[in-house]
């Protein structure tokens, strides 16, 4: 053997120690962080697994009496809980289809205004982004009073442009029935559009969400080199080509960003309709968490809420999938 | 004190000596936990749906008083959980994490949730106690529909809550509008009917200004009509329900025919109770419990109003609804269970029920509370107090079978639907009644 | 000419929208500062006709709002402190050390990351259920009987998969001669990361603080199942169990929701410029 080598080997078994001592340290560093996200986290996820497979009322002892196998799942997809879960499903979709893109369309112009060269930049950020830091529970509880339908404002100034007093989250009838109704047209069930008091917790949503969302933008807004601007300025191009040939398709990742997370945040709302509607009327705003936690937390059946909340969770994994699928071949990466 | 302990002692040594012996094990009632006593000083735990004054404060007082005077070293602790259904919740979460409150204000139906997950503590021996108990001319002096509301069909008549905040659905009317419109209280339905149309009015827009009658979608109300009109709330078996026929249908119908003319108001919150005091509102039908609000927006506005019973089918047969809520033990330890049937006893007891009643404008638990120079001077100042306690007789209790709960959401929808004009009457209540026993079929 | 008329509609515009996501503030503002009687007059009125300031030293004395900040701010700094140690030795780790399983490590806190809590709310509430007395019950899993404590509303905050990502990806940037010349200088791990890697990395530190201190004063759902007992009660639940108490008086509604909100407001007003950038930069949206 060469003195090379055994140099080459010495050196490799200080490295090899080097690597033990590090992983040595390593481990211990990572212990605090993984050992709460297990207990939090992962073992929650395998128990929630575990729990809806009993059935109990009330209390749950998880007695194999009590075990039921998958029949949570087929009462929950196809019995006697069926129709409240598709029913909280279809409306989870047509929440998340009335908010997000007035979400993105408003803080899409909004963030395009103010990235020009405005004055007071920050002032108007910092007034647009208020609501957002506001907790939820208190701007929902400002919210039901400013659509108070006797002393609410919004009702008031109705009033006087001679469209009358609404009643808001109080209102289980369709926004489209009820504008048809204004002309006196009846619609069928199925074309009367979402309850104006899931639209009211919508307007609520797009409120609070505004900031966030203008943030984004106006943080993808600041990558776009100014140059592209200047050269498509040279070549004749209008204000609106502008937006729509340079600044859209170069903000895409943004707007698909923005989508993924007000889509999952949407499918996860809770506070704000709690605050606001509880669920009512008829059921009009009850989501899909909501009914989570009333099978839960008011009919006392935490297996079938559990599995309900399993079901909820593959359905956002799922649709977390499909929208990076789809919309990732659409998006261009600048 | 020290003399106390000692009689304890013995009476411990004796109900302990007694088992062995042939000739004690004859005497008619066992010793149970029912029969110890306070050993130490014990503090429990109250949880309650009074969010506010003058119910919390009504109660609170009387807590501050039981716990000053009550000798035994027991100390309640009362504290709010929101209203009714947040309570409600609150305690379904604590059973699950066994962290259970010793005492629990609920209605019947939640009792019979809770009793299903074996927490509630059977009050029977506590009432029969030599010691602890009710002598029987007291037991007498307690109506007779609070026994029977707390009494559990389905599980084997036991005594599972005792009477609380008790109150009745009634019939409030202004009596300023009734005067103006040419009208007298009315007893019958249809007399009823020609009364609200009588003291709507209508501006020249052709919207109310101020309307016969205030809807309430609160399945109570729903209940106490069926009752008034002469129907059942259950079938004979428990198993499944009975408002869903002739009287059921007919109290939509005239929800649904009093909301097309627009002499029915649908109301925001409690605003219906300013309405009524403004001299914009003529009937509605509310529990008694309502009365310290009402009387608060009638006092500042001066206008003359009273209570009575709603109007009925056959008045021989007059019927409302008894409600309000009762009070549970929930199972912790002997000395905590003692000490929680010590302090409901004390509170049903006449100095204290009499007292409450005139406090908190809740219902008396006991006949003699009528006796009593504190509610005698209450009925001289509140006269609607009294018209409500005539009316005790001739209440009856909902149903209080488990999945009670969220039938009374189906009820509620039910209402909303016809005023919301969603459904019809008649789809409305076939498809309410039919939830309503998938319901109780799925609790059995 | 065009330009300043151009700037003019901007103004305009960005004028217009700030009103409105002011007004529901300033209606809130102006509610607490009415009387009853004025804030249930129909029409409402644009501004109070006699101002008073009585509402909120009444508001404030119908529930124990100075127990519900303390209670936040305990919570609130308790789970911040303890998710900032947690995640800066592991991101620390998955930056900066080498060891075995490195890659499965870090799928797994993928995978934590994508876990939505509504997955975890049952399990977690009967996690934090105390074992039956009963003892007819069949548990394979522990019951940490935490149910009703102020641990049930700090301990699942303390670790965040997002602010390890967030943080490993602030200390990659750490220039890796940095590291060899401090290994050299026979400085260990703990001593590079306190005196060198940190130091550094304040503002990224600073964003995590803040984003976790935001969740946790304004979280509700879990407070509100896990907890009882109104003396351990955050300021949001504290808040939602005082919408009951005031029924329609909506003046003191307003008065609590006014001082409940404002110091978050403060709060954000003086670090807005982390927060924003913490924004920009990671995505979070609560």
């Amino acid at each position: 053997m060469s003195g090379g080598a055994i140099a080459t080997d010495q050196r490799a078994a200080s490295r090899r120690r080097r690597i033990l001592v590090d992983s040595a340290w390593a481990y211990a560093f990572l212990v605090p962080a993984f050992l709460l996200l297990f207990v939090f986290k992962i073992l929650p996820a395998i128990y929630a697994l575990y729990i809806s497979l009993y059935r109990c009322a009330v209390f749950c002892p998880f007695t194999p009496q009590d075990f039921r196998g998958l029949t949570n799942y087929t009462d929950i997809l196809f019995g006697a809980r069926a129709e409240a879960f598709w029913r909280s499903l279809s409306t989870t979709f047509t929440y998340a289809a009335i908010t997000i893109p007035f979400e993105i369309a408003f803080a899409l112009v909004i963030a395009y205004v103010l990235f020009q060269k405005i004055h007071a930049r920050s002032a108007y950020r910092t007034i647009y982004y208020l609501p957002y830091v506001t907790s939820t529970v208190a701007a929902a509880t400002v919210f039901n009073w400013v659509f108070h339908p006797n002393y609410g404002p919004v009702n008031a100034a109705l009033e006087r442009v001679g469209i009358g007093a609404l009643t808001w989250f109080d209102e289980p009838n369709g926004v489209f029935a009820m504008i048809a109704d204004r002309f006196g047209a009846t619609l069928p069930d199925w074309a009367g559009g979402p309850s104006l008091a899931l639209a009211s917790v919508a307007i609520f949503s797009i409120w609070h969400f505004l900031g966030f969302q203008i943030v984004i933008f106006l943080a993808g807004l600041g990558n776009i080199p100014a140059e592209y601007y200047e050269a498509a300025r040279l070549d004749g191009a209008s204000q609106r080509q502008l937006f729509t040939r340079i600044t859209l398709p170069l903000l895409s990742p943004q707007i698909f960003f923005v989508f993924t997370i007000a889509s999952i945040g949407v499918l996860r709302a809770f506070n704000e309709i709690f605050v606001l509607t509880n669920g009512g009327p008829l059921d009009t705003t009850r989501t899909v968490s909501m009914l989570v936690f009333r099978t839960f937390f008011q009919q006392g059946q935490i297996g079938l809420g559990s599995a309900m909340g399993v079901l909820l969770t593959v359905i956002i994994l799922i649709f977390t999938l499909v929208q990076f699928r789809v919309l990732e071949r659409r998006v261009h990466y600048g | 004190m020290r003399k106390l302990s000692i009689l304890a002692v013995i009476a411990l040594l004796i109900a302990a000596c007694g088992g062995s012996t042939p000739a004690a094990s004859q005497a008619p009632a066992a010793t149970t936990e029912a029969d110890l006593d306070i050993t130490g000083p014990v503090t429990i735990t109250l949880w309650h749906a009074l969010t506010s004054d003058p119910q919390k404060g009504a109660l609170e007082a009387a807590v501050k008083k039981f716990n000053e005077t009550n000798g035994k070293g027991i100390t309640v602790e009362a504290v709010v959980q929101g209203n009714y259904t947040q309570l409600y919740q609150k305690t379904l979460g604590a059973i699950q994490a066994g962290a259970l409150p010793d005492l629990v204000h609920a209605y019947e139906s939640q009792v019979a949730d809770y009793t299903r997950a074996e927490v509630v503590i059977d009050l029977d021996p506590y009432l029969a106690s030599k010691k602890n108990g009710l002598d029987k001319a007291s037991q007498d002096d307690i109506y007779k529909g609070y026994y029977d509301t707390n009494r559990f069909p389905q599980y084997g008549n036991k005594l599972l809550s005792w009477p609380f905040t008790k109150s009745l659905a009634v019939m409030y009317v202004n009596e300023d509008m009734l005067k103006a419109a040419g009208k007298t209280i009315p007893k019958t339905w249809a007399e009823f009917e020609e009364a609200v149309a009588a003291t709507t009015k209508k501006g020249a827009d052709g919207k109310a200004t101020q309307w016969g009658f205030a809807f309430n979608s609160d399945a109570s109300y729903f209940n106490a009509q069926v009752f008034a009109r002469g129907g059942n709330l259950m079938a004979a078996d428990n198993k499944t329900v009975a408002w869903n026929g002739k009287e059921g249908l007919a109290v939509l119908q005239m929800y649904d025919k009093f909301n097309k003319e627009g002499t029915g108001y649908s109301p925001k919150g409690f605003d219906f109770q300013d309405f009524f005091a403004q001299g914009k509102l003529a009937f509605f039908f509310s529990s008694t419990s309502s009365m310290p609000f009402v009387k608060a927006a009638a006092d500042k506005s001066g206008a003359k109003w009273s209570v009575a019973n709603l109007p009925q089918a056959d008045a021989a047969k007059a019927k409302t609804v008894q409600f309000g809520a009762n009070v549970a033990v929930l199972k912790t330890t002997p000395q905590k269970q003692l000490a929680s049937w010590l302090f409901i006893k004390w509170f049903s007891e006449s100095a204290q029920t009499a007292d409450w009643a005139t406090k908190s404008f809740y219902m008396p638990v006991r006949k003699s509370a009528s006796d009593s120079a504190v509610v005698k001077e209450y009925w001289s100042k509140v006269p609607q107090g009294k018209q409500g306690f005539d009316l005790i007789g001739v209440s009856a209790p909902e149903p209080n079978v488990r999945g009670q709960q969220d039938i009374r959401d189906v009820v509620s929808n039910m209402i909303t639907e016809v005023l919301t004009g969603k459904a019809a009457p008649d789809a409305a209540i076939k498809t309410g009644g039919d939830k309503a026993n998938q319901i109780l079929k799925d609790a059995q | 000419m065009t330009t300043l008329r151009s700037g003019l509609s901007k103004h305009l515009f960005l004028i217009v929208v700030g009103v409105l996501v002011t007004y529901p503030f300033y209606y809130m503002l102006t509610t607490s500062l009415k009387t009853f009687g004025e804030a249930t007059a129909i029409p409402p009125t644009i501004f109070p006709l006699e101002p008073t300031l009585e509402n909120y030293p009444e508001a404030w004395s119908k529930a124990p709002w100075l127990r519900y900040f303390a209670n936040t701010v305990f919570i609130a700094v308790a789970s911040t402190l303890g998710e900032l140690v947690t995640s800066v030795l592991a991101a620390y780790a998955f930056a900066r050390m080498r060891f075995k399983g490195k890659y499965v490590l870090f799928a797994v806190l993928l995978a934590t990351y994508m876990m939505p809590a509504e997955a975890t709310l049952i399990p977690n509430f009967v996690m934090m259920s105390k074992p039956p007395a009963n003892g007819n019950a069949f548990f394979p899993i522990l019951r940490l009987g935490l149910y009703d404590s102020y641990a049930a509303q700090i301990l699942p905050f303390v670790a965040s998969a997002f602010s390890i990502f967030l943080l490993r990806q602030q200390f990659l940037s750490v220039p890796q001669e940095l590291q060899d010349a401090a290994r050299i200088d026979g400085a260990g791990h703990i001593r590079f990361l306190w005196s060198i890697v940190l130091p550094i990395s304040v503002p990224a530190l600073v964003t995590v603080a803040i984003i976790s201190f935001y969740g946790s004063w304004n979280s509700f759902q879990w407070p509100l199942i896990v907890t009882s007992n109104p003396d351990i009660r955050p300021i949001q639940v504290g808040l939602n169990a005082f919408r009951g108490e005031a029924g329609s008086q909506y003046h003191l509604l307003m008065a609590a929701a006014s001082f409940v909100v404002a110091p978050v407001v403060l709060l954000y007003l003086v670090g807005q410029r982390y927060l924003v950038q913490g924004i920009a930069r990671t995505g979070i949206r609560g």
